[in-house]
């Protein structure tokens, strides 16, 4: 049970920092609540006393959206559901729909944020990678003397570990910037316990361009999650896929070399295991949609991994 | 503590109410404003018995805060059918038999509600996929997407609204027509009162401490501080039990609440009745409890090896029961085989999850008379135990079943109503205990983990020679039902088949692990997936067709069972000859065929579960592909 | 294909009502004013539907409509006794108590009836909410004739006991007459296997059982759809962990259950192969309906991948390891052959 003796709901940026000043050290921010409340509860947390929840999912700065031709502004309120709902967002963001499916049931997705999945920083964190491998940056603010000083910083430098962040005391994550990839075929692999709302022990987002032919990488962009202690970019690979044609023994080649990353504290054999095999259907998923030709892969992977 | 002034329209009206800063949605519609259709199922926003509308936007009302609803427009289970008549998709789940408990349903219908509202046109894919965060414990779903294909057909005018109507009466025997369910309505409806549903003027709100040990000695238990805190009426130990502790299904082993030591972690050590459940829950981290930590005992083989703790003097062997079948010879059996195969087998412990967690009310009435109100699957006993525990005649003891959210065997154990009945008595006013989803799932029966050896002996032509079967089971902490499901294990572990040799034992064992009690199939679950593993492991070694090894074993009519029961008709071949027939199976021997088979894709299975049946609609990447 | 399906199937037996002692239940009835009935009995309604199929026995014993039977709460202080809630035993120990006590029920109205308009107690038929007699133009309501019968004195109620001829085991061999009445069934699974993940999914059950007589056929397939999901809960995914008695398992989020996305179409047939002890032939369905499903599930992987799950639960995890276990072992075989 979560007990507070005070839910605030600031309608703007000011009034939350000026709250958080007045209440150092006795408040939790909230926005979705989809962690919070669950967190409170035994076997986890138990019963939790926190005097003030403040609410950030009202301010009107965090919920803004701004789809360009080259970037993405998400205010870090944004509901997971927008991913789904906005046809603009889904064109820009290839791999986030597929994602978003998979994130958790229509209802959670309705509240659940994506700034909250961020600073949440779990290690199977579904949305991060995704986020990621559109190279993604947090901008952050934080009331000091009166003003508003914001700074951005890389995603994956923003997240340090399990649960852990840059996220300073008095700060705020206010949103996300992350690459438009229009045209980029995308896809998202992912395996739990079940089909439907539950938690990753592998996820892999996919991104690639392909030249006009469909035969060689213009450009690849690969995260993963649930391996090790953070998500993590595959940047060594993508270098390596756009350095020759597509082919079957590229893809091959490519998926081998993510399988040493696996650092996670359980099930390390049957991760590695998956992560290959999710590397290999994730781009066969991801260059199929993005036009590939057909020819220039082995028919034999399609059956073996498709 | 600041409350929340709010303003927002509930089911069509508008509200102006004070809430607490820290209740919930799901608790502001439920405690203060009494619509109780909505169910609080698991408290994190994982079952969707709570799910209502906000602002036309299907969220599940325990991840909520109140303060979200401010401004808001909510909508519950009570808003579907506002004039007493049931909403089409209402009554498409009455006519398609979709509830049974009944207690995950209103959350049910809010999402089919929602489904068909985003895409009145779903296919049975979508429909899935959008009832994905609402589980159902009884139904197994399917009757459930049947009732929201049928209401989105009559909907979109597909079907005549005369489709959602009995047809299966009229003239004739009653008997062998669906004729719909008669509780259906109350439950599609949300107005079926559940035990937790139910209060009453001057009630108190129970909490329970619990065992954080697995094996500890009670040293003493100091509750006066919790008895002096402002809202706190009654206090209780196994000290305050007047009559003769101890209940149970075979053997009263287990005393209302921990006496003398606590056998498992979660076991009841202390109960407060208060006010609130804030104050109930501060009471209870103010009872001071000093244990002596005991060696514990956590696997069965080890509970039974000489010298490792006793859990229960009673049993200084840890034995809960062993239950032993022999038929024949096995020995001469296995000697006489052309085959003999050894395998073991292993199960682990599953939770009942019925949706309902476990809640109770109960009051001493005017008579005299201690009364418990609860869903409970054996008040006729557990009145037995109580009146002797309570030290009343049984005249003034009464139990009254409130409908039950499901039970699979986990209600049969009386395991809070004793704690109930003490602090109605203490206080003289009628009390309320409602557990959160984790108290149940630490606190009740499971469903008993085994290690099953199995071997069995078979000549050439399939036909089973000898059997034999040495099943450990970990019954926990305590006996509840364990001897039951160890006798019913052992009676069918050998499975329908004729056997002349035959040699099964089942051992319940204690240990300080969660209690296994009674669990939907008791033990015969756990054998049979040895033996009909086992089986298909022979027809393979001797070329055989699954189906072919059982007709050659299959008991007959008239056939004598391995307790020596003679059974008049059998209707095993009749069962075999219809399953095979209806799924078009394929014969030949186990070996991994797979794909190879003629059998499989056909029209009477489901396509596979790919997520994202909502991008397959026309015109999108994933229909093109 | 990286997703491989296979079939497997399993048969089961299973008693019906309590085991190795002797079961019992008893039931109060009356045909009420206006033609309806009341029952009162300690049925335990537990999801089930045991209310509706008690409501059509009555109905059809007592010729009243199905919708005009009142059942009332099970309370130990107002209802006689009829035991648990378990052991598969609802329709078989109540439903024939319940149909007993109509019955007599019944036969005091038709007394009084025949009485009447003499003719003779066997012409008397009751259906539907009517009460007539055979080659003659008597025919009128229920409720007519409960006013009738009042109206001479007689309130027409009844009540009936029930109880099971069985023993105990024997503590040594285990001889006993546990039950007396039996039922099987078998089911087939059809399940799909991804290589690349390990995962399940079961995508098809056939399941055939035996049920006696089917009072509701809509409610005896829910028990089976019921039964198979959550036999595949146990099957695939569902663990009650502990460790040094503690669990990690104790909310919804770790203790996995399928959902909607995880079950299988089920196709039930249902098979009638009454019972002759009872006056219904009812048996039982509950538990018996998830026994041969998890091997079934089991054998169906094994066709798929040729890997045997001997610990349960068949997470992806497990699956998927036994897939490279295997593939491994052959490999090597291969070599060792090669060699």
């Amino acid at each position: 049970m979560l007990i507070c003796d005070e839910y605030l709901t600031p309608g703007t940026l000011a009034e939350a920092f000026a709250a958080m000043e007045q209440n150092r050290g006795r408040y939790r921010i909230v926005a979705g609540c989809t962690d919070t409340l669950p967190w409170a509860r035994e076997g986890r947390a138990g019963d939790v006393e926190i005097p003030m929840l403040i609410d950030v999912s009202r301010i009107p700065e965090l919920r803004e959206l701004r789809v360009d031709e080259s970037r993405v502004r998400l205010g870090a309120a944004t509901p997971i559901q927008r991913f789904l709902d906005d046809a603009a967002l889904a064109r820009a963001l290839p791999s986030m729909p597929r994602c978003a499916v998979w994130f958790a049931d229509d209802q959670i997705r309705a509240l659940a944020t994506i700034g909250g999945n961020i600073v949440n920083a779990s290690p199977a964190a579904d949305a991060t990678p995704c986020l990621i491998a559109h190279e993604a940056e947090v901008e952050l603010a934080k009331n000091t003397g009166g003003k508003v000083v914001r700074r951005r910083m890389k995603l994956d430098a923003f997240i340090t570990g399990p649960g852990r962040t840059q996220l300073a005391e008095g700060e705020l994550l206010v949103a996300v910037d992350c690459d438009a990839l229009p045209g980029y075929g995308g896809s998202f692999e992912k395996v739990g316990h079940r089909r439907s709302l539950v938690i990753s022990l592998v996820c892999l987002a996919v991104l690639v361009k392909l030249d006009s032919q469909g035969r060689q990488f213009e450009d690849v962009r690969l995260a993963i999650a649930g391996i090790g202690p953070k998500p993590v970019r595959l940047t060594e690979v993508e270098k390596f896929l756009c350095s020759g044609p597509l082919s079957a023994e590229r893809l091959e080649a490519a998926a081998d070399m993510p399988v040493s990353l696996v650092a996670s504290r359980t099930r390390q054999e049957y991760r590695r295991e998956v992560v290959r095999g999710f590397m290999l259907r994730g781009l066969l998923n991801a260059v199929r949609r993005a036009g590939a030709d057909r020819q220039a892969l082995s028919g034999e992977l399609e059956v073996a991994y498709g | 503590m600041a409350d929340i002034h709010l303003e927002a329209t509930i089911n069509g009206r508008k509200i102006f109410r004070s809430a607490k800063p820290h209740q919930r949605l799901l608790d502001f519609i439920r405690d203060d404003l009494n619509l109780t259709g909505n169910k609080e199922g698991c408290g994190a926003g994982e079952c969707g018995t709570c799910s209502v509308f906000v602002d036309g936007v299907l969220m599940k009302s325990c991840l909520l805060p109140v303060a979200k609803a401010q401004g808001a427009q909510i909508d519950t289970i009570e808003s579907l059918a506002k004039t007493g008549e049931l909403s089409v998709l209402q009554k498409a789940f009455h006519k398609a038999g979709a509830s049974q408990c009944g207690y995950c349903i209103p959350g049910m219908v809010m999402a089919a509600t929602a489904a068909l509202r985003i895409n009145p046109f779903a296919d049975r894919e979508e429909i899935k996929e959008r009832l994905g965060g609402n589980i159902c414990r009884c139904t197994g779903y399917q009757k459930i997407f049947d009732a929201v294909e049928l209401a989105r057909d009559v909907q979109n005018g597909r079907l005549p609204a005369s489709a959602l109507l009995e047809t299966d009466t009229g003239e004739g025997d009653v008997i062998g027509k669906n004729v719909r369910r008669i509780d259906a309505p109350s439950k599609v409806s949300g107005r079926l009162k559940y035990a937790g549903d139910m209060t009453m003027p001057g009630m108190l709100h129970v909490q329970v401490l619990r065992s954080p040990h697995a094996h500890a000695r009670l040293v003493s238990i100091d509750t006066s501080a919790a008895l002096a805190m402002e809202g706190v009426e009654g206090v209780i130990t196994s000290a305050d039990v007047p009559g003769e502790d101890g209940f149970g299904v075979f053997v009263n082993d287990q005393p209302i609440m921990a006496r003398g030591k606590v056998r498992y972690v979660g076991e009841a050590v202390a109960a407060v009745a208060a006010e609130d459940v804030l104050t109930a829950k501060r009471a209870l981290a103010a009872i001071k409890v000093v244990y002596e930590q005991l060696a514990p005992v956590f696997d069965p083989d080890e509970a039974m090896r000489v010298g490792s703790p006793v859990v229960h003097d009673y049993a200084p062997d840890n034995v809960t029961k062993h239950i032993p079948i022999r038929v024949g010879d096995v020995e001469k059996g296995f000697a006489q085989s052309d085959l003999v195969v050894e395998e073991t087998y292993s199960t682990q412990a599953i939770e009942h999850a019925y949706l309902e967690p476990e809640a109770g009310l109960a009051y001493v009435d005017h008579d005299g008379v201690v009364v418990i109100v609860s869903p409970d699957q054996n008040i006729t006993h557990h009145r037995h135990m109580l009146a002797r525990i309570i030290a009343k005649p049984i005249s003034k003891v009464r139990f009254i079943m409130s409908p039950v959210g499901g039970g699979f065997g986990g209600k049969e154990d009386m395991i809070y109503q004793g704690m109930l009945a003490l602090l109605a008595m203490k206080t003289q006013r009628p009390v309320r205990l409602v557990f959160t989803r984790e108290e149940s799932i630490i606190s009740t029966a499971k469903r008993h983990p085994s290690r099953t050896l199995l071997r069995m002996g078979l000549m050439r032509d399939g036909r089973i020679r000898a059997l034999e079967m040495k099943m450990i089971c970990d019954g926990g902490a305590y006996g509840m039902s364990t001897e039951g499901v160890m006798r019913k294990a052992a009676i069918l572990a050998a499975g329908p088949y004729v056997i002349p040799n035959v040699k099964v034992d089942t051992y319940g064992i204690y240990t300080n692990n969660t209690p296994s009690g009674a669990f939907r199939s008791f033990g015969a679950l756990q054998t049979a997936f040895a033996t009909e593993s086992h089986l298909d492991i022979c027809a393979e070694r001797l070329g055989l067709d699954p189906f072919e090894i059982r007709r050659i074993n299959a008991m007959r009519d008239g056939a004598t069972t391995h307790t020596k029961a003679k059974l008049g008709s059998v209707s095993l071949m009749r069962a075999l000859d219809a399953a095979e027939k209806a799924s078009g199976w394929e014969a030949g021997s186990p070996t991994s065929r797979g794909a190879t088979r003629s059998d499989l894709n056909r029209g009477d299975s489901r396509p596979a579960c790919a997520l994202g049946a909502r991008f397959a609609a026309p015109g999108t990447q994933e229909a093109a592909e | 294909m990286a997703r491989k399906r296979g079939r497997g199937m399993a048969a089961c037996w299973y008693g019906i009502a309590r085991t190795a002692t002797v079961d019992r239940a008893a039931a109060w009835a009356e045909i009420d004013d206006g033609g309806s009935a009341k029952i009162v009995t300690g049925v335990t309604e537990i999801g089930e539907g045991i209310l509706t199929v008690l409501a059509q026995i009555a109905a059809h014993e007592m010729g009243v409509k199905p919708e005009h039977v009142v059942i009332g709460d099970n309370d130990t202080a107002r209802a006689p006794e009829a035991s648990h809630a378990g052991a598969s035993r609802q329709t078989y120990m109540i439903g024939n108590v319940v149909a007993l006590a109509s019955r007599e029920a019944r036969k005091r109205l038709v007394e009084v009836i025949a009485e009447v308009w003499d003719v003779d107690v066997d012409l008397i038929r009751t259906g539907n909410g009517e009460i007539w007699a055979e080659n003659t133009n008597h025919r009128i309501t229920m409720g007519e004739a409960v006013s009738t019968a009042k109206n001479r004195g007689v309130v027409p109620v009844g009540s009936a006991t029930f109880g099971t001829d069985t023993t105990g085991l024997d503590p040594v061999d285990g001889s006993g007459r546990p039950w007396q009445a039996y039922v099987f069934g078998c089911q087939v699974a059809e399940v799909e296997v991804d290589t690349v993940t390990g995962e399940v999914q079961v995508l098809g059950i056939w399941a055939a059982h035996d049920v006696g007589r089917a009072v509701n056929p809509q409610g005896v397939e829910g028990q089976i759809e019921g039964g198979i999901v959550q036999a595949l809960g146990q099957g695939l995914m569902e663990d009650f962990k502990l460790d040094g008695g503690h669990t990690s398992t104790s909310g919804f989020a770790k203790y996995i259950l399928p959902t909607s996305l995880d079950v299988p179409r089920v196709n039930s047939i249902i098979i009638e192969d009454p019972d002759p002890i009872g006056p219904l032939g009812v048996k039982g369905i509950g538990e018996p309906a998830m026994v041969p499903t998890i091997p079934a599930v089991m054998n169906a992987i094994y066709d798929a991948v040729g890997v045997r799950i001997l610990h349960l639960p068949a997470t992806p995890e497990k699956v998927l390891m036994a897939i490279r276990e295997k593939s491994h072992r052959e490999a090597y075989m291969a070599a060792q052959a090669a060699e």
